[in-house]
């Protein structure tokens, strides 16, 4: 159709230099103070690591070029390659990384472990650092390259030096890509210039290891809240990417010759439930190991996605991770057993007692698993009741320990990547430590104490021995029940390729827009 | 009149500290916990925790609330709990977005609403009149994501006439900056213009039912002069009325066609400040927003004076 020149112009696609993406909201700069995701992702681009994981999720060196383990295996001695530089024109130091290394150590699980087994981190000369430890910890450099939020990103030590709990807002790091705070337009859009001082590893991509090679100027995040309009945005090319499209577009973007989906992690996001393990009914445990057998896993994933994108679960370790097993897992039935669930929770005693799950309203499949769940509750005669409410409503009431009657809860359902279930020293849903753990307040000593040898044995093999033992543990105590894996795809444009498929984060390094 | 507006200004103040206090106890005993937004989903409850107490979030509410109070009074109206940046500084950057969509779909609603309006109300009963019941029942009934919706399906995926979504500052070329802006000020504009018509027609047909148009009309006056120097500036009273009070209510009420259209405006950003109880935002927005209601109505108050010289202050 013939169209006035001058509105052509305006509605062109973007520049093959320009990637534009369609991210979500990011509203913490900060990627130690939180755990958001886009936080993870921002932080990604504009931060470098000293150690990043491969696709194989192998840790290999980035931002340091030798390392060594001394031969008790106490002492770390790490050594910067050489080209590091801050956005802001100075070099990375030594006293960077270990200004970096004790901020990141004060939050995630982890980090705390390695404060707590280090007898000294510090810098040697401007390039070099050594970690000192009490005793030998054969996780050290699988914790350093952790991909679970918040990761060791490497800041400069006047940001680092800041409490923990304080935001980092100054966003000035060392990795590809240069934070634009000029066109900043927090809630709307973030720009990422290429940091073209940038020394990529010699070694190709590999994961978020190896050269992080950019080959666009510029890619603006744009936080587009309404689906549709994301969708048609990304029809008429004036976005290359989307990254959570819902999956009732999914056949109307498979049905685009100019679009395509791709599951960059390739391992999936688990869906899971918590119970509140202190109050009633689920304080009794054969009342939580009724929910193991209740859930039809199939069920709960049709709610929200389509079957070929789902899949069941039944390890507590994820679907693909090196300790995926077997044990203890036969509570599970194809299409839940309700009969089951009614006989165990009966035994538990339940006398009506009103069971309050918490429902998202800002997060649309975790509120259809929540539907689905209060009817499946009710089905074997349990008072279930929706507590509808957005994130900061339910962030709220989750911090309640007391009963429903005093604004408690029983039940809330969340996701993380099927990865982040390996990362059993840095992971708070991965704890059994009751009223000092995550929401829940699952308690089993026995299981801590295996959680706590983590760090110390040797070999994979003697980790997966362990999997094992704490894997029956937690089916035993229940504290969690799994609802299914998802593999969630991205909507890209087919100009847009070279994006690196990975768990947990997205990267921005490697993608390139082709001629249509 | 000057003291009239003096008085009117204090008036203003006394609005915005009432709206200051109740916004602040609606925020801090309504639940929610910006902690719990900063440190993300799956956060441990110990980090919350500390971000709470880095906030200030602990402190009891009198002492948070003479904090605000004492930082407002001297011009500070905080920093953004996530973006770490000046509220006033965020506001300011969403407020071209906000004004440029409501400043033209006011400008499309007055003129094409009052020549609706004039001409059916001249006609009563005639072709133009029917398709003005008409306009006005699909303006008034179809919700403006819908409008958006089918306007972004022609215009920008059929035809490729017109953008999507987004904004284009206006220092960045008036010619983006205007195109960017016409299907959401054709989405938002329906409704009002279905509105500033259905009230001029009104008022036009009460004051053409009067005695003195029927002298005019006697005494020979053209169409031209009866509709324009005679009718419509006696009519102008409700018609000011509405078109200020709609100016008013779209400054705040744009979040959907600021949402459909993804334009960075003053809607979204206290709505996600909502969702992330970002409470300086949220506070900043609603008391700004709340004086620039009381003048906008004391703009209105003031224009009565031009076109009806009966009404003084």
């Amino acid at each position: 159709m013939s169209i006035p020149s001058v509105l052509r112009a305006q509605t062109a696609p973007t520049d093959a230099r320009t990637v534009r993406m369609v991210m979500g909201d990011l509203s913490t700069f900060d990627p130690i103070v939180t755990t958001a995701t886009m936080t993870g992702n921002h932080g990604l681009a504009i931060y470098d690591m000293l150690f990043s994981l491969d696709s194989k999720l192998i840790p290999q060196p980035q931002m340091v070029g030798k390392w060594a383990v001394s031969d008790d295996k106490k002492a770390y001695t790490f050594e910067l390659r050489d080209g590091l530089g801050w956005h802001d024109g100075t070099p990375v130091t030594a006293t960077d990384c270990v200004a970096s290394i004790r901020r990141w150590g004060q939050v995630p699980s982890g980090g705390k472990l390695i404060m707590e087994r280090a007898s000294d981190i510090s810098a040697q000369d401007d390039k070099t650092f050594i970690i000192s430890l009490k005793e030998p910890m054969g996780l050290l450099i699988e914790i350093l390259a952790g991909a679970v939020t918040p990761v060791l990103y490497i800041m400069r030590e006047k940001d680092a030096s800041l409490a923990a709990t304080e935001q980092v807002t100054a966003n000035i790091g060392s990795g590809p890509f240069k934070f634009n705070h000029a066109l900043a337009k927090p809630g709307a859009s973030f720009t990422y210039d290429r940091n073209e001082k940038y020394v990529p590893r010699h070694e190709p991509t590999d994961g978020f290891a190896g050269g992080k090679v950019v080959n666009v100027d510029r890619v603006i995040w744009e936080n587009i809240t309404d689906q549709q309009t994301a969708f048609a945005a990304l029809q008429a090319g004036e976005v290359d990417f989307h990254l959570l499209p819902p999956a009732d577009l999914y056949p109307a973007i498979e049905s685009d010759t100019n679009l395509a989906l791709q599951v960059l992690n390739k391992a999936g996001d688990v869906y899971f439930m918590r119970m509140n393990c202190l109050q009633k009914p689920f304080d009794n445990v054969k009342a939580r190991q009724a929910m193991l057998h209740l859930i039809d896993q199939e069920a709960f994933m049709r709610t929200s996605f389509p079957a070929e994108y789902t899949r069941t679960i039944t390890s507590f370790f994820g679907n693909q991770t090196p300790y995926t097993n077997d044990e203890n897992t036969g509570w599970y039935k194809k299409g839940g057993d309700q009969e089951k669930a009614k006989q165990l929770v009966k035994e538990a005693g339940y006398a009506g007692e009103k069971v309050v799950i918490l429902q998202r309203t800002d997060w649309a499949e975790a509120g259809n698993c929540a539907q689905l769940l209060a009817v499946t509750l009710r089905k074997i005669g349990v008072n279930a009741e929706l507590a509808p409410g957005d994130s900061a409503l339910n962030g709220a009431r989750l911090r309640n320990k007391g009963s429903v009657e005093n604004d408690g809860w029983s039940i809330f359902i969340t996701s993380e990547s099927d990865y982040e279930r390996s990362t059993t020293l840095s992971n708070p849903t991965l704890t059994a430590n009751g009223e000092q753990g995550w929401w829940g307040w699952p308690q089993s000593d026995e299981y801590e104490a295996l959680r706590a040898k983590w760090a110390n044995v040797e070999t994979l093999e003697e980790r997966q021995a362990l999997a094992r033992e704490m894997q029956r543990i937690q089916w035993d105590i229940a504290g969690t029940v799994l609802l299914g894996s998802v593999l969630s795809p991205i909507a890209r444009r087919k100009t847009l390729t070279g994006l690196i498929e990975m768990p947990s984060l997205t990267a921005m390094w490697n993608m390139q827009k082709v001629p249509a | 009149m000057a003291a009239y507006i003096l008085r009117r200004f204090v008036s203003t103040i006394a609005v915005m500290a009432m709206v200051g206090i109740f916004i602040f106890l609606l925020l801090r005993l309504a639940p929610g916990d910006p902690a719990a937004m900063i440190a993300g989903r799956n956060a441990a409850p110990q980090l919350i925790a500390s971000i709470r107490e880095q906030l200030g979030l602990n402190d009891p509410i009198p002492v948070q609330f003479m904090r605000w109070v004492r930082d407002i009074l001297g011009g500070d109206f905080g920093t953004s709990i996530f973006a770490g940046r000046p509220v006033l500084e965020l506001i300011s950057q969403r407020l071209e977005p906000t004004l440029s969509l409501a400043i033209l779909t006011m400008i499309l609603s007055v003129t094409v609403g009052v020549s609706f309006g004039i001409l059916a109300a001249w006609r009563t009963g005639g072709l133009v009149d029917r398709l003005l019941a008409a306009f006005s029942a699909v303006g008034y009934s179809v919700p403006v994501f819908v409008i958006g919706y089918f306007l972004i399906y022609f215009f920008a995926i059929r035809t490729h006439w017109l953008p999507v979504q987004g904004y284009v500052p206006f220092n960045q070329g008036l010619g983006p900056w205007f195109v960017h802006l016409i299907l959401p000020t054709v989405a938002l504009g329906l409704g009002y213009i279905a509105f500033v018509a259905r009230v001029t027609r009104a008022s036009m047909l009460e004051v053409l039912s009067e005695d003195y148009m029927r002298t005019a009309a006697a005494k020979g006056a053209s169409s031209y002069a009866m509709l324009f120097q005679h009718a419509l500036k006696n009519a102008g009273v409700p018609i000011l009325t509405v078109i200020g009070i709609s100016f008013a209510y779209l400054i705040g009420g744009v979040v959907l066609t600021e949402t459909v259209f993804n334009l960075p405006g003053i809607g979204r950003l206290v709505v996600n400040a909502i969702n992330n109880r970002d409470y300086p935002i949220i506070q900043s927005v609603l008391i700004l927003t709340s004086g620039l209601y009381v003048l906008i109505n004391l703009a209105v108050d003031l224009a009565y004076t031009l076109i009806d010289p009966r009404i003084r202050y």
